[in-house]
């Protein structure tokens, strides 16, 4: 049987990072061979698939050392799908692959509906690219690359931003792909159990650099679970862990948060776009109640509005209809201590003093250059004093103090995004999706600090897909429906 | 209202909007302008389909037909007649590419320039996908103005402080662009684009008879007012 990837010796240290993300590397992957790739926050997963893909160095700047081969065409499958949408209708976004080896018109339309079809997406190859959800999205770039006929199919957190039974699906497609036709597949997925019936092999990435190779997936809970767990690993069957306990210091409010009672709630939400304007019901009649000093989780498949309702509570979102009473008593501001007013016509910094908002999208909300300077922007502004030592420490980030925050890996640009929204301590908390890419100790930061926050006083809102973080919560809603 | 260009191939699109240009600089006094104006208003009301695009994209080609008329009038004597000359040329110049922007679909433009006028593919596609992620750019401006005022980095009231706001807005937008186009780049190369010397296309819209009518229109058109200078 032929090698189909090769690394030997190989390191890779992005542009103006002291340390190296991935140093001295040994790996062969047989051709055929089915590999799951797990390890901790900022391990260097991604930039393993990076590297087999060819892209670090060329396209994305940095130092690498020792070799890569690869044998036969690589399809990859990106963390962001976002990034990888080509074209303005699906089919011809499947159809770019094909496009590009040359093939002949017939057989471009016979990969594209063949691709389309594995992976469930069935409104048709005229359907808009810009009217897919975040997990329709994710379907569309696995079909994008399995439509090129792959030798290698490289896949980054693939099904992170889906709901199970759609995850399930995209996994039976991929599963179908290997199984038929000898191709490669590497797999790195911070939920590794549901992709452990389809793998060969299991490669473990240490914080430290060092690699553990398992032949024998079936046995990794067994044998390593332990070892693993303790690493940060999430395993199947293993419960999440237990919340961090975060000191008060770093994320009691000043008075206790408002109790929010939304009635009525509709968002209209407005599109300008070049060739015209598109109005798309978000949200619609929603009641909801958030007590103070708790922890409410906002639930749902993709695009059922969650984080249109979490925006309208930060303040950021105008609602269309509807109303949001208990703001009056936090809401008086130093300009006028009097009047009552809703969070979306308070200034700036007015609102920061309410509210703390971590987006869904970390790297469009940094301010500064450094990973210290972006925790302490709002206090400063606000004239707080923040400990951010001890936040970069509870957060796992004190390595990276002095780091670019765009240099961060994926999980860690969310934790940072995180603690530059709520830092300076806020009474009310709405994060979006705040654990998305953690392994099992950042996972117990993140859920320990918005649990503490809770409890020591702030109203929190989360929307989430992960059931372990909407497990902690107080309160859940259930948010339904697409509506017309 | 025949929405005629609706299904028009996106070259003919093209096309018009060049051949307005040319047929501008020929606009040289008042008549000529007025009746230009004229066929370029009356053409596009039969031509246009009656949704097609913003409306406010017009007060664009107002404002620069306003604002050129002021300022020749200012400067030229404060000769009226020469400022609203000015003012119609300008016009001219540039409203058929505003009224027909909206129609062009990139990827149909892609397709028909690299196959039909055998432009080389990889400009063609890098062009095309750089004109979808437009829209995308609202989006990213919207992020990045929300998180600014959740964190206390808004603007205030004052005029100074919006204006630099503004500023500071548009170069992170400025700078998420350039990291989603690596992104894309990324994306678009582990698909074989980097590699693709021979490059098919899945699809090729038709060239109809209706363009070929409405292209021998557009080029009359802007033979015009040339006849009406000359014949002066």
């Amino acid at each position: 049987m032929s090698v189909a990837v090769r690394l030997r010796d190989f390191g890779w240290r992005p542009l103006r990072r002291r340390r190296p993300v991935l140093s001295g590397l040994d790996l062969t992957i047989e051709q055929g061979e089915r590999v799951g790739v797990v390890g901790p926050s900022g391990a260097g997963k991604s930039s393993l698939l990076h590297a087999i893909a060819g892209i670090l160095g060329a396209t994305v700047p940095g130092h690498l050392d020792g070799s890569v081969e690869t044998s036969g065409r690589v399809g990859m499958v990106l963390q962001d799908p976002a990034a990888a949408v080509v074209a303005d209708r699906i089919g011809r976004d499947v159809a770019f692959g094909p496009e590009n080896v040359g093939l002949a018109r017939e057989q471009i339309w016979a990969r594209v509906h063949e691709s389309l079809d594995r992976v469930g997406l069935t409104q048709g190859p005229d359907h808009p690219t810009s009217a897919l959800s975040g997990g329709e999205r994710q379907r569309l770039a696995l079909a994008g690359a399995l439509a090129l006929d792959p030798a290698i199919l490289l896949l980054d957190e693939a099904t992170s931003m889906l709901q199970s039974d759609q995850a399930e699906q995209v996994r039976r497609a991929v599963g179908e792909c290997v199984a038929d036709r000898r191709t490669t597949l590497v797999v790195v997925d911070h939920h590794i159990g549901p992709w452990l019936g389809e793998l060969d092999r299991i490669v473990v990435l240490a914080e430290d650099g060092s690699t553990i190779e398992l032949d024998d997936p079936g046995r990794l809970v067994a044998d390593h679970g332990e070892r693993l767990t303790a690493a940060g690993i999430w395993l199947p069957g293993i419960p999440a862990p237990p919340p961090s306990r975060i000191h008060d210091d770093l994320v009691a409010p000043d008075g206790p948060g408002p109790s929010l009672a939304v009635r009525q709630l509709g968002v209209e939400l407005t599109s300008r776009r070049i060739r015209g304007t598109t109005t798309t019901v978000a949200v619609d009649r929603l009641d909801l109640d958030l007590a103070s000093a708790s922890l409410t989780a906002l639930t749902g498949a993709s695009g059922v509005g969650k984080s249109t309702v979490l925006a309208v509570l930060a303040g950021l979102q105008t609602p269309t209809r509807g109303t949001i009473s208990g703001l009056d008593r936090s809401l008086h501001t130093e300009r006028s201590p009097h009047t009552e007013r809703s969070l979306h016509t308070l200034g700036s910094l007015d609102l920061a003093r309410q509210v703390g908002w971590v987006p869904q999208t970390a790297e469009h909300g940094f301010l500064t250059s450094r990973v210290r300077d972006e925790i302490e922007f709002t206090s400063a502004r606000l004239g707080r004093h923040v400990d951010t030592d001890q936040v970069l420490e509870v957060l796992r980030l004190s390595h990276l103090a002095e780091a670019n925050p765009y240099r961060l890996s994926g999980g860690e640009q969310r934790r940072l995004a995180l603690a530059a929204a709520l830092a300076h301590r806020p009474g009310l908390i709405a994060a979006d999706e705040p654990t998305v890419g953690q392994d099992r100790h950042t996972w117990a930061a993140v859920t320990g600090w918005l649990r503490g926050a809770a409890d020591s006083g702030a109203t929190v809102a989360i929307a989430s897909h992960d059931p372990a973080v909407i497990d902690t919560a107080d309160a859940r809603v259930a948010l339904t429906g697409r509506f017309g | 209202m025949t929405g005629l260009l609706a299904r028009s191939n996106p070259l003919l699109l093209l096309a018009w909007a060049a051949l307005a240009m040319v047929a501008a600089v020929a606009v040289r006094d008042l008549l000529t302008g007025v009746v230009m104006l004229a066929l370029v208003v009356g053409i596009g009301l039969v031509v246009l389909p009656g949704r097609s695009g913003p409306r406010l994209r017009y007060l664009v080609v107002l404002l620069a037909a306003l604002s050129t008329g002021w300022s020749t009038w200012l400067v030229g004597d404060r000769d009226l007649v020469v400022a609203v000359t000015a003012g119609l040329r300008v016009s001219v110049l540039a409203l058929p590419g505003v009224a027909l922007a909206p129609l062009v679909d990139p990827s149909e433009l892609a397709d028909q320039l690299a196959q039909r006028l055998k432009l080389p593919a990889r400009g063609v596609i890098a062009v095309t996908a750089a004109l979808q992620r437009i829209d995308l750019m609202a989006e990213t401006w919207r992020q990045v103005s929300r998180t600014r005022r959740a964190r206390g980095g808004g603007p205030g009231r004052g005029p100074v402080s919006q204006l630099r706001h503004l500023g500071s807005v548009s170069f992170a937008v400025l700078v998420a662009t350039m990291r989603q186009a690596t992104a894309m780049a990324t994306a678009m190369d582990a698909r074989g684009f980097d590699g693709a010397d021979r490059r098919s296309w899945a699809e090729l819209g038709p060239w109809r008879r209706s363009d070929t009518a409405l292209l021998v229109l557009g080029v009359v058109l802007t033979i015009l007012p040339y006849v009406l200078w000359w014949s002066r």
